[in-house]
């Protein structure tokens, strides 16, 4: 066979521009609608400080779940969660009058919240899916004062929230911190931050750590399978890297002969 | 004593074997298919989309057992039956999901193959044909199993595309009240999209794929080098090119399978929702009918016919430029007439619109991914104008063209992009700063594309040798 000379099928500058372009209008492409966005409060979920899992489900089922449901999540399936024991759970922590196999539903009626906040709070059990954890911690602490809102608060990262500054109490009121910038496009004034305006029964630092530890139990109860698979992932990834190679060797075995031989080597119709 | 347990299998073989044409399908279909010997990593897809096909058929069985077609169970028979409740109900579900954006990647990648290397060209245009018959089903099995979870994206995304319909005049809306079951998506549009999506579509794959089977079996493999290996036999009849497609395809295809399964389960476990281009984040919240969410989007794999349907400010007109893409692909056979099939062998400039027509696509996708700005609009129009271009150019390339004809070539292809931004503005579509700003878009590709063709005929120019048989070459050869 002889070699020909015919252009080939790769063409690795012209691959090259037209990725190198991609990138480059892409940008311009993209343009979104512009709003000038606060910095989020960077944090690290650590799911083995039990600590401050078992904390925030404190937290999160005395306060959040007065309103707010987690549907997906049964009360059984917490304790192993939170490293206790059943009656640990039972007596710490509690199923708020529930059956223990119960799923987490909100503890006042809904038409009771309804005549509250107009709308039904949202289900808790895949917010950390929804939202990064970084946003759900920015979210807790930047509650600020805001006086044209029905609730008179409002969110940095959640302008024009509906929900009522429930940790008032404990962290005391806020100001925001204005700056000049975009909303949807059009000038406004945007809250980038906020500053302490009045004392609440914990010192900043002291809710920062409750926040965190809600932040936690949030993003353990959407993700209640990370355990598995961290333990299985590596099995099974590592298992078709070995049958990869392996299946490799097959192959350059088996078409060795094929790359070399000119002749009909085979057995045809015989 | 063994030889009589020996012929005793092979009696017991011989009986089925008289009955049922196991061996003779064996023989013709594998171990003496010949398939020519110079397969590429782009023709890893084809067996791989077969595969994840099979794979979605395993994993849906057992997410249909643990489904509820009803709204008001459906979000949390997913999210908490199937997700949390039933043991190892969240794998399977995590790769139905990764499963089905495989497929998309695989089959686009499988007809890229197809156009690059002019496996659509005779003797298999019903081959191609099929293929894009394929797809259609693929795209609405997807699109109807994504209102299954229920979430505010699948409800309004099934709601957007039912409105389809109601673009065409008069009896749009009794149509689309009658394709959903409702005046709105609900539970009727829930349980038929369900049954369409678990039984219709799936049978109605599996049937195209069985006949794209027997369609490229009739006509053997097209290759990287576009050579008929048919039409150079050794004495016996086999092509001298060919071998046979087992063992040495199946052992190169199951390297291809165990390289897709690493990728595919390190997304199954440790990104499932593929930074939310897999699963849309607000498919997290259930479905709620009073609230609109203020960007709709579809997955990934829709992207680009979504940016062809927004960038024409008519419903009717935006839902025929995204359908005419689909209608293009299929006329690629009547588009593309030049004797040459593969890449490879022809001109530079032809190349380049190949390319280019992955390219746009691409952009495409970049834009719809971006909010429905009027800005993000025109651009998805003049990039369309370029994705339409690719394939309405290809006649171009039919056979060498005088200087002249490459003129009226360029005028006439100016003339009706600069005809669609009249009527645009005509209709008050966008302004007209917006629409300059975009529009060299369109015009600077095409006066590239034409300007070069003019300049250096050499260019347009394909191979002038054709190999007679396969070359040696290229990676994983």
């Amino acid at each position: 066979m002889t070699k020909q000379n015919a252009p080939r099928g790769n063409h690795p500058v012209l691959l090259a521009l037209l990725v190198g372009l991609l990138a480059g209008f892409g940008g311009l492409a993209r343009a979104s609608v512009a709003t000038t966005k606060p910095p989020l409060r960077p944090i690290t979920v650590n799911l083995q400080d039990k600590a401050a899992l078992q904390n925030g489900a404190l937290y999160t089922l005395h306060m959040c779940v007065a309103c707010h449901s987690l549907q997906g999540v049964r009360y059984s399936s917490l304790p192993r969660m939170l490293g206790m024991k059943r009656d640990e759970f039972e007596k710490v922590i509690g199923t708020n009058g529930k059956h223990y196999h119960d799923t987490i539903t909100s503890t006042m009626p809904p038409a009771i919240i309804n005549a509250f906040v107009k709308i039904l709070p949202p289900d808790l059990t895949d917010i950390a899916r929804r939202r990064s954890p970084a946003w759900l911690y920015t979210y807790l602490t930047s509650f600020y004062v805001d006086p044209s809102r029905p609730s008179g608060v409002n969110n940095t990262v959640r302008y024009n929230v509906a929900m009522p500054d429930v940790f008032a109490p404990m962290q005391g009121l806020q100001k925001p911190v204005m700056v000049e910038g975009l909303r949807f496009g059009s000038p406004a004034k945007v809250a980038i931050g906020v500053k302490p305006l009045t004392q609440g029964s914990m010192t900043q630092a002291q809710f920062d750590r409750t926040a965190r530890d809600i932040v936690y139990f949030l993003y353990a109860v959407a993700h209640p399978h990370q355990q598995e698979r961290a333990r299985l992932g590596p099995w099974i990834i590592g298992l078709f890297v070995v049958l990869s190679v392996l299946t490799f060797l097959i192959y350059k075995l088996y078409w060795r002969r094929v790359i070399t031989s000119e002749e009909r080597w085979w057995r045809v119709g015989k | 004593m063994n030889s009589s347990k020996q012929s005793r299998a092979r009696r017991v073989f011989g009986w089925f074997d008289d009955r049922l044409p196991i061996s003779s399908l064996w023989r013709s279909q594998l171990t003496r298919y010949p398939a020519p010997k110079n397969f590429n990593l782009w023709y890893f897809f084809g067996s791989l989309a077969m595969l994840v096909l099979v794979l979605q058929i395993a994993t849906g069985l057992f997410l249909a057992i643990h489904y509820q077609p009803n709204p008001h169970l459906a979000y949390w028979s997913v999210l908490r039956g199937i997700q949390r409740d039933s043991r190892w109900g969240w794998l399977i579900r995590d790769m139905h999901i990764v499963g089905a954006s495989a497929f998309f990647l695989l089959v686009y990648l499988h007809m890229y193959r197809g156009i690059m290397y002019g496996s659509y060209k005779k003797p298999r245009e019903l081959l191609w044909l099929v293929g894009i018959f394929i797809y259609l089903a693929l795209a609405a099995e997807a699109f109807l199993g994504y209102l299954l979870p229920w979430g505010q994206m699948s409800y309004w995304g099934s709601a957007v595309v039912t409105n389809f319909v109601t673009a065409v005049p008069l009896i749009g809306k009794p149509i689309a009240t009658w394709l959903r079951g409702s005046f709105v998506v609900g539970l009727p549009t829930l349980n038929r999209f369900f049954v369409f999506h678990v039984f219709l579509m799936p049978v109605l794959l599996l049937a195209l794929v069985l006949v794209h089977m027997i369609a490229l079996h009739h006509v053997g493999s097209n290759n990287p080098d576009g050579v008929e290996i048919h039409e150079n036999v050794n004495e016996s009849g086999w092509p001298r090119d060919g071998i046979p497609f087992h063992p040495y395809y199946t052992v190169k295809d199951l390297f291809g399978v165990s390289v897709f399964f690493v990728v595919f389960f390190w997304f199954v476990f440790y990104n499932p929702g593929g930074w939310g281009l897999l699963l849309d984040k607000l498919n997290y919240t259930p479905a709620n009918i009073l609230h609109t969410p203020a960007d709709i989007h579809p997955l990934w794999f829709f992207l680009p016919f979504y940016a062809m349907l927004r960038g024409v400010p008519d419903k009717l007109y935006g839902i025929m430029a995204f359908g005419g893409s689909f209608a293009l692909l299929a006329c690629l056979p009547l588009l593309d007439r030049n004797p040459v099939r593969s890449i490879r062998y022809r001109s530079v400039l032809y190349k380049v619109n190949i390319l280019m027509m992955a390219f746009s696509f691409l952009w495409l996708g970049l834009i719809a991914h971006g909010f429905a700005t009027e800005h993000n609009m025109v651009y998805g129009l003049h990039v369309t104008e370029v994705f339409y271009a690719t394939f309405l150019l290809l006649p171009f390339f039919n056979r060498e063209r005088s200087a002249r004809a490459k003129i009226i070539w360029l005028v006439v292809a100016e003339a009706v992009v600069w005809l669609i931004d009249v009527w645009m503005y005509s209709i008050h579509a966008h302004g007209w700063d917006l629409m300059l700003l975009t529009d060299w878009i369109p015009t600077l590709y095409l006066l590239l594309l034409f300007g070069l063709a003019i300049g250096f005929p050499a260019l347009t120019r394909d191979a002038q040798k054709l190999p007679e048989r396969l070359t040696a070459g290229g990676i994983f050869h």
